[in-house]
């Protein structure tokens, strides 16, 4: 993405603009649904209990199914529901032809074994790859569906005119549904991944050095504004997945903030991702890719 | 003072008095642990490396039943062949040698193998579960790597920088997958040989794992003081004084690279030697998963 400056030359945007590329995602999408010969792809969002946090997550991916035609239906379970009852209910969305996808929204209740749930969603429509068989494909480099976030944190570095080809990816947090498959997704020998790859988690020492060395750093921890501008290298790419809720200094209302100290690392960096309106909409705009993609392998069948 | 030297034949045979005493056990309960194999065609290579599985696992007292199937054998008849010994209660564990020849597809091979029994670890589902940290089989070289590393006094790596040179799916990506273990947690940088001043991401680290397969290529300037080296290297090296007209050597430089590490794989004798003793670790642990729940 490249933006005019004030003499009428182009530099590289410093703001990577997660929306636009969102859109740009969902105009392709609706192109592929042309194609499907009438076919409505058709994602089943399974909900336990009101977690008000997911709320704004779960409208975005009603919104989305919207905008490009795909067929959407939210169930919710009660917070109290049995293992049994989640995998019947699991089990019928899998023969349900409505449904080329099902998620299922995490973290599950305490009570449930989400391992067991995940490993119930039939790999054929596991579009958000959460299912221990989409997981070894993925970094097995055999064709399969990415989790979302991480296929989106490639997407929009990808589309962003940064790709990960040959640099030094730095990734923040080792977490099933990211840090992990982010790293499967970048060490493949794949066009737009084929990166030196390093791993961080709370057990490593020295974290500022070696996201210091990082070309490309990627934040998924969790902790508001952890990532300093001390620990990002002058030309860096930053791309930040955290999602915390703060309390604003100025109003005392709650706001939302990343996991990278937005505005000096913004000073330094040569790109980075604000949140909101970062990796968030690209992360939803994946979740479509993958359903339209599940319809189209069945319609290929 | 020069690195300790990992020794992978001793480790191996202390392994394998210890899998011998749990066949004991498992025994006394009427089980025997079974090794299946299935190799295709005429590759002295693999018919060699399959004789030495089954010498090994009779040695530890397993059972095993290798079959060997024609060059010409069809896919169709390979899956069904699977499928038995997946539904077959006296088999605890599965393996089919690879490389197959080309009018095979791999993948779908090791699909149908039963993950209970894909003591190889190379099933889709296992690579995915070992990937979330839940419990299965990994592939022998990572598993012997990781079994050594525990054996020698470093199986708690927290703190400390892996950095593997090698992406592919037989070592570097699931070693990383165990690497990352929240029980092992080390901080993994993953790189190719082939990857830019590689030099600069080797001396950063404490635990050097290479798996290049080009002689000597990790040199003495390339590792830090104190480095846990391991080498997965298999090279042939062509010697007029050896009596084959060949001799061993690994990915790196041994001497001068102990000079400066804490410890160090050889070659051979190292991670070599730990491969066939984890298939047979996998077997009887599969064995006696199967009589812990029946
Ligand atoms: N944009 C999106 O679409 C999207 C999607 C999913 C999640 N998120 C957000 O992304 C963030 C991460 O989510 P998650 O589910 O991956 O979280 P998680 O499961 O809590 O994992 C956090 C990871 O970060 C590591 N970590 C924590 N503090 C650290 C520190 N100070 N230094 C280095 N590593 C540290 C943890 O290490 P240990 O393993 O050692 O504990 C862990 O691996 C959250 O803010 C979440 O809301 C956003």
């Amino acid at each position: 993405m490249l933006v005019t400056t004030w003499n009428g030359g182009t530099m590289p945007a410093k703001i990577i603009d997660g929306r636009s590329i969102a859109a740009a995602i969902r105009e392709e999408l609706k192109g592929r649904m042309a194609a499907l010969d009438g076919a409505v792809p058709g994602l089943a969002v399974l909900v336990m209990g009101d977690d008000p946090s997911a709320q704004s997550y779960l409208r975005g991916i009603t919104r989305g199914c919207e905008a490009v035609g795909i067929y959407t239906e939210t169930m919710r379970l009660p917070q109290d529901t049995t293992q049994k009852l989640l995998e019947d209910a699991i089990s019928r969305l899998n023969s349900d032809t409505r449904f080329h996808g099902i998620i299922l929204q995490l973290p599950l209740p305490e009570h449930l074994n989400s391992l067991r749930a995940q490993s119930a969603v039939s790999p054929d429509k596991d579009v958000d790859g959460t299912n221990p068989v989409s997981c070894g494909k993925l970094l097995l480099g055999e064709e399969t569906f990415f989790p979302s976030t991480a296929y989106g944190v490639k997407e929009l570095l990808v589309r962003s005119g940064h790709s990960p080809e040959g640099r030094h990816v730095v990734i923040c947090g080792r977490s099933n549904i990211v840090g992990k498959p982010l790293a499967g997704i970048l060490v493949q020998k794949r066009p737009g991944a084929n990166a030196t790859v390093t791993i961080c988690h709370t057990g490593t020492r020295n974290l500022p050095e070696i996201t210091r060395s990082a070309d490309i750093l990627v934040a998924a921890i969790g902790r508001p504004r952890a990532i300093t501008a001390d620990m990002v290298r002058e030309g860096a790419v930053v791309v930040d997945v955290g999602v915390n809720q703060v309390e604003d200094a100025a109003t005392g209302k709650p706001r939302l903030v990343g996991d990278v100290d937005f505005d000096a690392v913004a000073e330094k960096a040569v790109a980075v991702t604000p949140v909101p309106g970062g990796t968030g909409p690209v992360t939803t705009a994946m979740l479509l890719t993958n359903t339209v993609a599940a319809a189209e392998k069945l319609l290929a069948r | 003072m020069p690195g300790v030297i990992l020794d992978g034949r001793q480790l191996s045979r202390d392994i394998r008095q210890e899998l011998r005493e749990r066949v004991t056990v498992l025994a006394a309960g009427a089980v025997v642990p079974k090794l299946a194999g299935i190799i295709v065609g005429d590759d002295a290579g693999s018919a060699s490396y399959v004789r030495l599985k089954e010498k090994a696992a009779a040695e530890v007292g397993l059972l095993s039943e290798m079959c060997h199937l024609p060059q010409d054998y069809t896919q169709r008849d390979l899956l069904t062949r699977i499928s038995e010994l997946n539904r077959r209660a006296d088999v605890h564990g599965i393996f089919v040698q690879l490389p197959l020849p080309p009018q095979f597809n791999e993948s779908a091979v090791l699909t149908t193998i039963s993950p209970a029994k894909d003591v190889d670890g190379f099933h889709p589902e296992s690579v995915g579960r070992s990937w979330l940290g839940q419990e299965s089989f990994v592939p022998a070289t990572p598993a012997g790597i990781m079994e050594m590393l525990r054996r020698s006094g470093y199986g708690d790596l927290r703190h400390r920088h892996a950095v593997i040179v090698n992406v592919d799916n037989l070592v570097g990506k699931p070693l990383a997958a165990l690497l990352c273990h929240e029980s092992v947690s080390a901080n993994i940088t993953l790189c190719h040989p082939d990857t830019p001043c590689l030099a600069d991401w080797t001396r950063q680290a404490d635990l050097l794992v290479v798996a290049a397969n080009r002689p000597r290529f990790i040199t003495a300037d390339m590792v830090k003081e104190g480095v846990i080296a391991v080498d997965f290297g298999t090279n042939y090296v062509e010697d007029t004084s050896a009596k084959q007209g060949y001799h061993l050597e690994g990915d790196i430089d041994f001497e001068p690279v102990r000079e400066k590490a804490e410890a160090i794989t050889p070659v051979p004798g190292g991670v070599g030697p730990m491969t066939v003793t984890m298939l047979l670790a996998h077997t009887v642990e599969a064995a006696e998963r199967l009589a812990a729940v029946s």
